[in-house]
């Protein structure tokens, strides 16, 4: 089992990549050739993908969710599956080597850093933490897939402020689309977000009794949620529209990476499991 | 095939030659009927504001190019036109040339598919008049066969080639429904008209129109069921549009950055899309440097007309392609109508020599061996014919020319003296 393991964690970036590498080149050449395979390939890399985190479920004994780089191969996993769902949904099929480049680089870390955890500690096991992981995750893949249209919403914008018409233009969907599917997957991302930080903070007494509300990790992810939810609304009541809602989404998602980034690898937080 | 065309087109022909030689749909019906009588047994007349071209089997086979072209000639009595405004075709080079321009690779515009539809209400009329027979009415199949997969099949007619129709595409980059949107066109000319109906035909939700002269503007909306407002008030509602297209002949701008900026405060600076076609200007081109407006003037959007200009042209291999395969299969029918007669006059040749033969014959076997005789002297024919029928198919099969079909085909009815028994026994 641990071989197979071992096997699916070389495989994984190589088929995220071929996946990028089939969505990029349908991106750049236009035309219907590779339409539907793409489609195919992404579907076949989401599954065999599902079986790698099943294996290492069943082997391990414990859902990978125990250090930061399991967290970031589910990662990878949701954010090409938010966006397989989005594709399927939409039907939009030109932005999918944009999203699907953000899977490779979480699996790349993944595969290269991550270890068996050893022991897995009791507050670990809880069933709130997973129900908590569970929605952070989704959470993290809404804003993640809401940052990349923002970040296209941008680049479409100014091309067409300054009269450049290449792929960008030929390619994406129009400006109003890419707004909306950012505006959404950051509704969901933050929704999500929202019930895990509930979660956390009802588990959190109880597992750390210690813990202090200046912790990085509380005060990253509470500027994560408070920057989403300033620009929801404000989109949502008219107040601010376009630009300034994507670019918050996009500061909103870098702070989110940053946090997460310094929470476990540069400071004692309560939140470092790695 | 024995199928002749004659065509007079931007290739070949100034403006002034090509407007002299149009014909309107009357004078179509009443040159068919001429043509009926003098020239062909069914044909084709297409007549666009970029061509005029004549298709036709002629009734008598000395009949050459040279006579179209004086038929032509004699019917619009020009005296400026010369021979070499004149493209002539003949066999599978006149259908390949018709399904080269139902595809919109003739076009002048490449791509242009209201070439397609000309085509076919062309085809329609000569159909009406009793014009075409059953070769032109397959030539038609395969010709709107041939157009549909160009369509279908490649992006020869993809994208924006008039810089109208640029204006809309780009406008849909930016919005993703138009029927929610509302529109101002400036200026009733025939750009602005243009623009109009494009707006219109892509389900633009309100389209209002403004011009110098009110009652131009109020015949336009009438036509395409919109608005018109007057040219003095229409500044004062300007917040109340998302798009914004000016065509006038005005001298000097008339929209000036700070009209636009104080309609983008009114309208929460929800996008606005300016599209500036005149020469010169109507509108300042600092609008662009107000957030959410897109302004665009005619370089811009002539940038986008040659950018799918050269899309097409790459595709022209590939419409190519489409049309050898269409040749193919329509030289294919055209063959068997020749092999298929061939094969049953050759094997209706040997059978009447069976049966004369074994009816000479026939007393000098028993009753019971004249069962046998019929057998065996029908196998032994089966069997001698079998390689010419294998071979005669394979002209089809092959796509062979027609004229090669028509050489191996006369040959074998020569040889067996097909026609000459026809011609004896009828």
């Amino acid at each position: 089992m641990n071989s197979t393991i071992i096997y699916f964690n070389i495989l994984l970036p190589i088929l995220y990549s071929c996946t990028f590498g089939i969505y990029a080149f349908d991106f750049w050449k236009g035309g219907k050739r590779f339409t539907n395979s793409k489609r195919v390939f992404l579907f076949l890399t989401l599954f065999l993908h599902l079986v790698y985190l099943l294996c290492r479920t069943v082997f391990f004994n414990h859902p990978p969710i125990t250090n930061v780089f399991e967290i970031f191969t589910i990662l990878a996993f949701s954010v090409s599956f938010s966006y397989f769902i989005l594709e399927l949904v939409t039907d939009i099929r030109g932005t999918g080597p944009f999203i699907i480049i953000i899977s490779i680089i979480f699996q790349i870390i993944s595969s290269v850093f991550i270890k068996e955890t050893p022991v897995v500690k009791d507050i670990l096991r809880s069933n709130l933490l997973g129900i908590h992981v569970f929605n952070a995750l989704v959470g993290y893949s809404g804003i993640t897939v809401s940052a990349v249209y923002g970040f296209l919403y941008l680049t479409l914008y100014k091309d067409i402020k300054l009269n450049r018409f290449g792929l960008i233009f030929n390619r994406l969907p129009n400006l109003e689309v890419l707004e909306t599917l950012s505006y959404y997957s950051a509704v969901i991302g933050f929704i999500f977000l929202t019930f895990a930080i509930i979660i956390g903070i009802i588990w959190l007494p109880k597992a750390f009794p210690n813990f202090r509300f200046t912790d990085p990790k509380l005060i990253g992810t509470f500027t994560v949620w408070i920057i989403y939810g300033i620009g929801i609304l404000s989109k949502t009541f008219g107040k601010w529209r376009g630009k300034k809602v994507v670019f918050l989404s996009i500061v909103g998602f870098v702070i989110a990476i940053l946090s997460t980034m310094f929470t476990n690898f540069l400071s004692t937080s309560f939140h470092s499991f790695y | 095939m024995n199928i002749l065309a004659v065509s007079i087109n931007h290739r070949t022909a100034p403006v002034e030659l090509r407007e002299a030689f149009h014909l309107s749909l009357d004078e179509i019906k009443s040159m068919i009927h001429h043509a009926k009588e003098e020239l062909f047994s069914e044909g084709l007349i297409i007549s666009t504001c970029n061509r005029t071209e004549l298709y036709g089997i002629p009734k008598d086979q000395e009949l050459d190019v040279l006579d179209i072209q004086n038929f032509i000639f004699n019917y619009k009595n020009n005296r400026d036109v010369k021979p070499e405004n004149f493209q002539t075709f003949a066999s599978m080079e006149a259908i390949r040339h018709l399904f080269k321009l139902i595809s919109g690779i003739d076009s002048l515009l490449i791509g242009d598919n209201q070439i397609y539809h000309q085509v076919k209400e062309s085809f329609l009329t000569s159909e009406e008049m009793q014009f075409a027979g059953v070769l032109m009415k397959r030539i038609f199949d395969a010709a709107t066969k041939t157009g549909k997969r160009a369509i279908s099949e490649t992006e020869i007619s993809e994208g924006a080639v008039t810089v109208s129709y640029a204006a809309v595409q780009l406008v849909e980059k930016i919005f993703s429904n138009l029927s929610k949107k509302t529109a101002l066109i400036i200026g009733a000319g025939e750009s602005g008209e243009l623009a109009a109906k494009h707006f219109k035909d892509r389900g633009i939700g309100r389209l209002v129109i403004t011009n110098r002269t009110l009652e131009r503007a109020e015949k336009i909306a009438r036509a395409l069921d919109s608005e018109a407002i007057s040219f003095s008030t229409f500044k004062e509602k300007l917040h109340e549009f998302d798009i914004i297209l000016s065509a006038t002949s005005a001298e000097n701008t008339i929209l000036s950055k700070e009209e636009i900026k104080n309609s983008m405060k009114k309208r929460n600076y929800s996008s606005m899309v300016i599209m500036d076609i005149a020469i010169p200007r109507d509108i300042d081109p600092a609008a662009k440097e107000i957030d959410y407006v897109f302004y665009h003037d005619i370089d811009a959007l002539n940038i986008i007309v040659e950018q799918n200009l050269s899309k097409r042209k790459f595709e022209i291999p590939r419409v190519e392609k489409i049309i050898d395969e269409e040749i193919e299969a329509f030289v294919s029918w055209y063959n068997s109508l020749e092999v298929a007669p061939t094969i049953k006059d050759l094997r209706d040749y040997f059978e009447s020599i069976r049966v004369e033969e074994v009816g000479k014959n026939k007393n000098r076997f028993s009753s019971e061996d004249q069962e046998k005789v019929e057998i065996i002297t029908k196998r032994i024919i089966n069997k001698i014919l079998h390689q010419p029928t294998v071979e005669l198919k394979k002209i089809n099969e092959l796509g062979t020319s027609p004229e090669e079909t028509a050489v191996k085909v006369s040959v074998l009815r020569d040889i067996f003296g097909i026609n000459y028994n026809k011609k004896n026994n009828e």
